[in-house]
């Protein structure tokens, strides 16, 4: 049979499958229903084959290849069986002999997750595993660097997909360590408080802090699929809420959603607290003849406005008024306010402040 | 000064060197300084200098060689005669300095003490003794391409950095790859109980450029880099004055070669890290393949060599491949130079036969033993660690495998009985666990993993059964990125096999480990 153009057919397992030529291997077994675990592998950033975790047998090849770095080509041969197991499994011993904190903020720790599946152990804590504590000032993210396994997702995501300079991987030996850079607070770097570092570190080394008494596991909170009310680009978040006290505790998002992939800026992880504020309007509320506010129903709150700008037309033109749409609307509802503009309103005139 | 500093990425090593000697120990905020004026970014600046050892510190600071045979012979006590001296410059240990036969040594800025005394012999094929020259007969009479790579290979010459790779093969690889290509020398001399590349470049150094210029023809490379350690001061030098010299000769014609100074870390011997460390960034390994002689030196294929390597390659093309391979003893090709140290009444460095034995090297070159033998390394730190033994054993790559051992960069370090094979052993592995870049796990954990059980196992304590150090030490063999931490488990695999009964509190070899 032909074989389609830029698709291979390479043997998984003794099974022979197919793949897009040049398909980082790791993806196309997973595809295959073969799953091999990574530690240091970020969808977003370049293949770093740091962590070992995914390597596998390849023919051809002396020693194991990473799957996370190794490509699919015709021919090739892989194995996930034999002594691949074993490797995975003292891996993680390794790793978990200087992992002191496996939970310092309640985020997943996937370092965890593979040892009980694996049944791995720390034969013995290592006596220089301990790391210099690091505390900061910023009030939004907090880092221990003794659940840090230095896969290095964090520097390489501030590098690679935030271009900025926020953490570096420092020293070399026993010392070498992951920190905002020069050891200085984040606030005293480049770093914007995207929380993106956090978002992609696997062991929850970087956490949120939390508002007092919120703190919770992630895998206890109900996640609330929504869009992002703070600008146009409309980023798709998870609110992740308290079930018990219906309260958001922490945002999210997910690589898989779009337009954002996963990525957020600082409003949107972590400035989410106005929701919760009582001085915040729930109801639409209309000036009465007291001059007071009241609150009221929406339909009858569009009729009044409705009949303010309808008056003002009348008795000064379409041209007297002008519209200014806010920064924080989405691209679909700066739509709508031209189209009410344009066509009820009758006017040109219409601005939106991020245009400024 | 800042705004003289050249602003290619290329340059970021260089450009910290000179600050750190015209300004000082490089601060945060000289390190921020150097990144903008060169456009890069802070971080990355900052991961680049705290992965050198020398950075960060004054150029007068008191280096300690540590290395095993510093060890030794007494490095802890001068360590701590340094630090009450303390006359105001800081005192840092230090991983070999290369200065091995003068053991125990130490440099006070860019001074060797005790003074460097350098013992050899004239050699078949080096010729140490003579004085060096710029004749470059062999480079003036070149051969075509196809007969350079057949007398290579006939010669049987193979890396003499350590990892022994043949060089004619290594040579026609890059026959079929695209140009532009770079020649880079590898300088970087740091495995422990190795000396032979400081002998060649503070002898010969016209020796080694005329081989570099040779590699250069023969891969059509404009420009040509030498990559020597920070520590080697006087070999600097002396390369400096030597490349004068060629240029005065006018047989460099286009070509420039440049000098690269490292900045104190061992894994930038490693071919790759070399790589990275040249393009401006930490030295960690990168993932193979694709190898240098594909995707090199700023992405284009590269022809690394060693120091000795490219010495020998002048008298090969002289005199013959054949004529060099029968110089060899007992079945192995040609000769190299040995750095024997340690228990041995005349260290030094010695051209003698591939394939000689411990014996025939320590009492026909060496004067003999000093005190009874315990140990021997027969090639730098990852090569093993051998009992005595092994003294009659020809040193070659076939023989030795029986030995699970490996002739390395025939770094010969003899170590005394009194010498407690455990204490050889923890420093061994300290050694790894320091210089390992840390980038991926079962070197960067395996190495302090093994260093702790060593440590542990001298006040008789067991950190993990026997058998799940073997699984430890084989996936530090299988899954690391690099030669430091696919090596590192050999000697401790030679100390489980020669000297079983220091781990008896492991238990016994055949049970299972718990997590099995």
């Amino acid at each position: 049979m032909e074989r389609m153009p830029g698709v291979v057919e390479f043997t998984l397992d003794g099974k022979t499958v197919a793949a897009p030529e040049g398909e980082l291997l790791v993806h196309a077994a997973a595809r295959h229903g073969v799953f091999i675990p990574t530690l240091c592998h970020d969808d977003k950033l370049d293949p770093y084959g740091g962590c070992r975790m995914c390597v596998v047998g390849v023919e051809g090849s002396p020693r194991p290849l990473p799957a996370c770095a190794t490509r699919v080509r015709q021919g090739l041969v892989v194995s996930t069986n034999s002594n691949v197991p074993q490797f995975r499994r003292t891996l993680t011993e390794m790793l978990l002999v200087e992992h002191l904190n496996p939970d310092p903020g309640g985020r997943p720790n996937e370092l965890l997750d593979m040892a009980e599946e694996f049944g791995a152990e720390a034969p013995f804590m290592l006596p220089d595993a301990k790391r210099e504590p690091y505390d900061d000032r910023n009030k939004l993210m907090g880092y221990d660097p003794d659940a840090c396994i230095l896969c290095a997702r964090c520097v390489r995501y501030t590098q690679e997909v935030m271009q900025c300079s926020a953490l570096s991987l420092e020293g070399r030996g026993p010392d070498a360590r992951i920190v905002p850079t020069h050891g200085f607070s984040w606030l005293d770097t480049e770093c914007e408080l995207c929380g993106g570092c956090l978002s992609s570190c696997p062991t929850g080394a970087i956490y949120e802090k939390f508002e007092e008494g919120t703190e919770r596991p992630e895998s206890g909170l109900e996640k609330v699929k929504t869009t992002c009310t703070y600008c146009g680009v409309g980023c798709q978040v998870d609110l992740n809420v308290d079930p018990a006290t219906k309260r958001i505790v922490k945002v999210t998002s997910d690589p898989t959603y779009l337009p954002n992939e996963g990525n957020l800026c600082v409003k949107g992880r972590f400035a989410f607290n106005f929701v919760h504020h009582p001085d915040r309007l729930t109801d639409p509320l209309v000036r009465g003849e007291d001059g007071e506010l009241h609150p009221t129903t929406w339909e009858h709150a569009l009729q009044v406005a409705a009949g303010g700008l309808n008056q003002v037309k009348e008795e000064h033109g379409s041209q007297s008024i002008g519209v200014l749409a806010s920064a924080r609307l989405t691209m679909e509802e700066n739509f709508l306010i031209q189209k009410l503009a344009r066509t009820a309103i009758e006017t040109n005139s219409i601005h939106s402040c991020e245009a400024t | 000064m800042l705004e003289e500093l050249p602003t290619e990425r290329t340059r970021l090593l260089d450009n910290l060197g000179r600050v750190r000697r015209e300004v000082g120990p490089i601060t945060p905020e000289l390190s921020d300084a150097v990144a903008d004026r060169m456009n890069i970014r802070r971080g990355e600046v900052h991961e680049v200098v705290s992965f050198y050892s020398f950075l960060q510190v004054p150029t007068d600071a008191v280096r300690v060689c540590i290395g095993p045979v510093c060890d030794c012979l007494g490095a802890r006590n001068l360590l701590a005669r340094e630090h009450e001296r303390a006359d105001g410059a800081p005192v840092i240990p230090v991983e070999c300095l290369g200065h091995c036969d003068i053991a125990p040594v130490l440099m006070r800025g860019d001074r060797v003490e005790p003074g460097v005394t350098r013992r050899t012999n004239q050699g078949s094929v080096l010729g140490l003794h003579e004085p060096d020259s710029t004749e470059y007969a062999a480079f003036r009479d070149l051969p075509a391409s196809e007969e350079i790579v057949a007398e290579l290979k006939a010669s049987g010459l193979a890396g003499y950095g350590g990892a022994g790779f043949p060089t004619g093969v290594k040579w026609e690889a890059l026959a079929g790859e695209p140009t532009p290509r770079y020649v880079i020398v590898n300088a970087d001399e740091g495995e422990p109980g190795t000396i032979k590349d400081r002998y060649v470049m503070e002898l010969r150094p016209h020796l080694m450029l005329e081989g570099m210029l040779i590699a250069m023809r023969f891969a059509e490379a404009r420009e040509g880099f030498i990559y020597l350690r920070e520590e080697y001061a006087t070999a600097r030098a002396r390369l400096l004055r030597a490349l004068a010299e060629l240029r005065e000769t006018g047989l460099l014609e286009d070509r420039t070669i440049e000098l690269v100074i490292g900045a104190g870390a061992y894994i930038c011997g490693e071919e790759t890290a070399m790589l990275e460390s040249m393009e401006g960034r930490r030295g960690m390994p990168r993932l193979k393949p694709p190898f240098p002689s594909q995707v090199g030196y700023l992405g284009r294929p590269t022809l690394i060599n060693n120091v000795e390597t490219l010495a020998h390659i002048p008298a090969i093309l002289a005199r013959g491949g054949e004529w060099y391979a029968g110089l060899g003893a007992n079945g192995a090709t040609g000769v190299r130079l040995w750095s024997l140290s340690g228990a041995v009444r005349e260290p030094g460095c010695y051209e003698a036969p591939n394939g000689s034995t411990l014996r025939e090297l320590i009492d026909g070159y060496a004067g003999g033993a000093s005190e009874e033998i315990g140990a021997i390394v027969p090639g730098g730190a990852a090569s093993g660690i051998l009992p005595p033994d092994a003294l009659d054993v020809p040193l070659t790559r076939d023989t030795l495998r029986e030995w699970e051992a490996g002739v390395g960069s025939a770094g010969v370090q003899v170590f005394p009985k009194r010498y407690s094979p455990l204490r050889l052993l923890a420093e061994t592995m300290r050694f790894f666990a320091e210089e390992s870049c840390q980038k991926c796990t079962p070197c960067r954990i395996g190495n302090r993993g093994m260093h702790h059980l060593v440590e542990e196992l001298g006040h008789g304590r067991a950190v993990m059964p026997r058998r799940q150090a073997e699984e430890w030490l084989d996936a530090m063999v299988q899954t690391s990125i690099c030669g430091l931490g696919q090596g590192a488990p050999f000697p401790m695999r030679n100390a489980f096999r020669y000297w079983p009964e220091l781990f008896a509190p492991l238990g016994d070899p055949e049970a299972a480990a718990p997590s099995g």
